[in-house]
């Protein structure tokens, strides 16, 4: 059986402003395979979240072929798209993103809305999903009453309580402070190993890269070949 | 619907605004409420019960025009008839007439017959008697007494002008109405006929009659002028509601006048609510990139935004309405501007009009903010900051 969860081809894409046209990705070939945990590193502005929003079906690409969990999704309406999203991928911002006016059992419960699930079984689901993440004891909270560490752990908990197939984590940690990172680097690496999970996690960390399984890397648009890394990579500042 | 709880907290966000929104929202609904119950009162409200059986016949040239007395039996005559009784506007002067608040209606009536016409008149019996005893003696409305503080037993007087002779009457009771107006001061015709023994001013105003049945009106009027059609003082026959309407000759501007400020505060709220809704998702561009993410229809999220304003307008709307139908209740108990404001109510389907009108002002004040932030793509929804 076929266990890639991402595959793509001659991946492009290109952003037109204005004038300006602005090539972010450039032919990436890439293959995920179910239960890895990839970290995806490259300078700034090398076209990592773009490949990570590609992957996700949150942009669609200018050029070549995507398909995930078997899905063709070029071939898919939006309205589409957003149910395959809600179903198969879970996606976690630099930024968390919670709702700040609902709860975080309540932030975690809104993607379990889009689904069959009846009420009780939502808050069944979120809140297994929070125990997950150690924040049973948070559920009633506002996200201005948590710590950035903790908001971030609403936020994978909200991204994994649908059970997707692939977690796609833009720069998880870098609005962190090193412990923080570290608790979410560690409970990632836990739903990896313990759950299976398959995990695309963009960071610029090298010590947050450890966790992963693969590193790969970007350059200027391209993605550079499985155990390549930029020549100038080892002078960058981390 | 699942996604109540996000649209509820989203009216809660920011609580000032929402309020304020409310607050706004509420006042000019109000206005609305209060004008559009005086508009139906005046110009689709169906006559009081008691009104709804009477009619008026006056001269066809002008109510100043007397009509002989002897066409009461003829008009008595007439089938569907059930009593018509003699109204002489009397006019005068009660104290210093230049000041407009000594001015109130006085009338001469036949006394026995005026119970007998205003079915809705109270008054107690003894008082009722004691007026059509006493051919110099008048009752009065309730509001009117408690103006000029009169009591039964008080003498009143009031100089003649158009007639040639004054009044010197005495209160011989009070009486009230939930329908009519009590400003009226009416006194005995017997008054009259005494001062004008063989006058040729001995006449009737208006005849005032009481159709044994509403739905007979029409007809009953049609007879009576056809009966006088050729006589030297023709007459004119309508029911007592539109002979009431036909005094306010303003009227038709009232029409337009009710009507514009209907409208420009219409326009005024759906401004305010739109600026409110645009602000609102604004702020919030970035949360609907991150409900897309998670899978939210684009239609879905405008659903909830349109959802979110209606519900504010909603509330608005149902604050403003209870307000002005208190308000009514206030401008019922009040001196009767016209007979009309006697039982001046938000008619349900008025309220119901109403309540809807502020929902598509919710709606479509978010239209425009909501098509725009559903229609934002994920991505420049996520990078959206502000
Ligand atoms: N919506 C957009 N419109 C125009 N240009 C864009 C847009 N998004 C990204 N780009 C451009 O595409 C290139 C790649 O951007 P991308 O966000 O993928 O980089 P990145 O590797 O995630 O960088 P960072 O590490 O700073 O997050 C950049 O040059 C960026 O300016
Ligand atoms: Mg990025």
């Amino acid at each position: 059986m076929d266990d890639v969860v991402i595959r793509t081809r001659n991946l492009s894409k290109e952003y037109v402003r204005d004038e300006f046209r602005v090539v972010a990705l450039k032919n990436a070939n890439i293959e995920i395979h179910r239960g890895e945990f990839i970290a995806l590193m490259g300078p700034s502005g090398s076209g990592k979240s773009t490949l990570l929003h590609l992957a996700a079906a949150m942009d669609r690409p200018s050029g070549g072929d995507l398909e995930v969990m078997g899905s063709q999704l070029n071939s898919l309406s939006d309205s589409e798209i957003a149910r395959w999203r809600n179903r198969h991928v879970g996606f976690v911002f630099q930024s968390f993103n919670l709702i700040p006016v609902l709860t975080a059992l309540e932030n975690v419960e809104l993607p379990l809305k889009l689904t069959h699930l009846k009420k009780g079984e939502r808050m069944q689901h979120a809140a297994t999903a929070l125990k997950l993440v150690g924040l049973d004891d948070r559920m009633g909270h506002f996200p201005r009453q948590l710590s950035g560490g903790q908001e971030q752990r609403v936020a994978i908990a909200r991204a994994i309580v649908t059970d997707p197939d692939i977690l796609l984590c833009d720069e998880p940690t870098g609005n962190l402070d090193a412990r923080s990172a570290s608790e979410v680097l560690t409970l990632l690496s836990r739903l990896n190993k313990e759950f299976g999970k398959t995990i695309v996690m963009v960071t610029h960390d090298p010590h947050a890269a450890h966790f992963a399984t693969k590193v790969r890397y970007i350059d200027k648009g391209e993605l550079l070949p499985e155990g390549q890394a930029p020549e100038d990579w080892k002078a960058l500042p981390n | 619907m699942r996604f109540l709880t996000l649209i509820v907290k989203n009216c809660l966000r920011n609580r000032r605004r929402s309020f304020l929104t409310i607050f706004s929202l509420s006042i000019s609904l109000c206005l609305l409420g209060v004008m559009a119950a005086l508009y139906y009162a005046l110009f689709f409200g169906a006559p009081p019960t008691a009104q709804a059986r009477r009619a008026v016949t006056r001269h066809k040239v002008s109510i100043v025009f007397p009509m002989p007395i002897y066409y009461r039996e003829q008009i008595r005559k007439v089938r569907g008839v059930e009593e018509v009784a003699i109204w002489q506007w009397y006019g005068g002067a009660y104290r210093d007439s230049r000041d407009q608040r000594n001015f109130f209606p006085r009338l001469a009536v036949e006394a026995d017959r005026l119970f007998k016409i205003y079915l809705d008149y109270q008054i107690p019996d003894e008082q009722k008697q004691a007026f059509i005893r006493d051919p110099a003696g008048c009752i009065l409305g309730r509001s009117l007494a408690d103006r000029f503080n009169f009591k039964v037993g008080d003498k009143i007087l009031i100089k003649g002008d158009i007639f040639p002779f004054d009044l010197d009457l005495t209160v011989r009771g009070i009486y009230s109405s939930e329908e009519s107006n009590e400003d009226t001061l009416w006194f005995n015709f017997k008054y009259l006929e005494n001062a004008l023994r063989n006058s040729s001013r001995l006449a009737a105003g208006t005849f005032t009659i009481l159709a044994t049945d509403a739905a007979d009106i029409p007809r009953i009027s049609k007879e009576v002028d056809e009966l006088f059609a050729n006589a030297p003082a023709p007459t004119r026959t309508e029911s007592e509601y539109s002979f009431g309407l036909s005094f306010l000759s303003f009227l038709g501007n009232i029409k337009v006048i009710l009507m514009s400020i209907c409208g420009a505060v219409t326009f005024t709220i759906l401004l305010i609510s739109a600026n409110t809704m645009a602000m609102s998702v604004r702020e919030r561009v970035r949360e609907v990139g991150v409900l897309k993410t998670l899978g939210f229809q684009s239609s879905t999220i405008m659903g909830m935004i349109l959802a979110e304003s209606a519900i504010i307008a909603l509330i608005g709307g149902v604050v403003g309405l209870s307000i002005a139908q208190v308000l009514c209740i206030g401008i019922r108990q009040g001196p009767a501007i016209v007979d009309q404001t006697k039982t001046l109510t938000i008619q349900p389907p008025v309220l119901l009009a109403l309540l809807g009108l502020s929902m598509i002002i919710g709606i479509s004040s978010a239209i425009v903010p909501a098509w725009n932030a559903s229609r934002t793509n994920i991505i420049d929804a996520l990078r959206f900051t502000d």
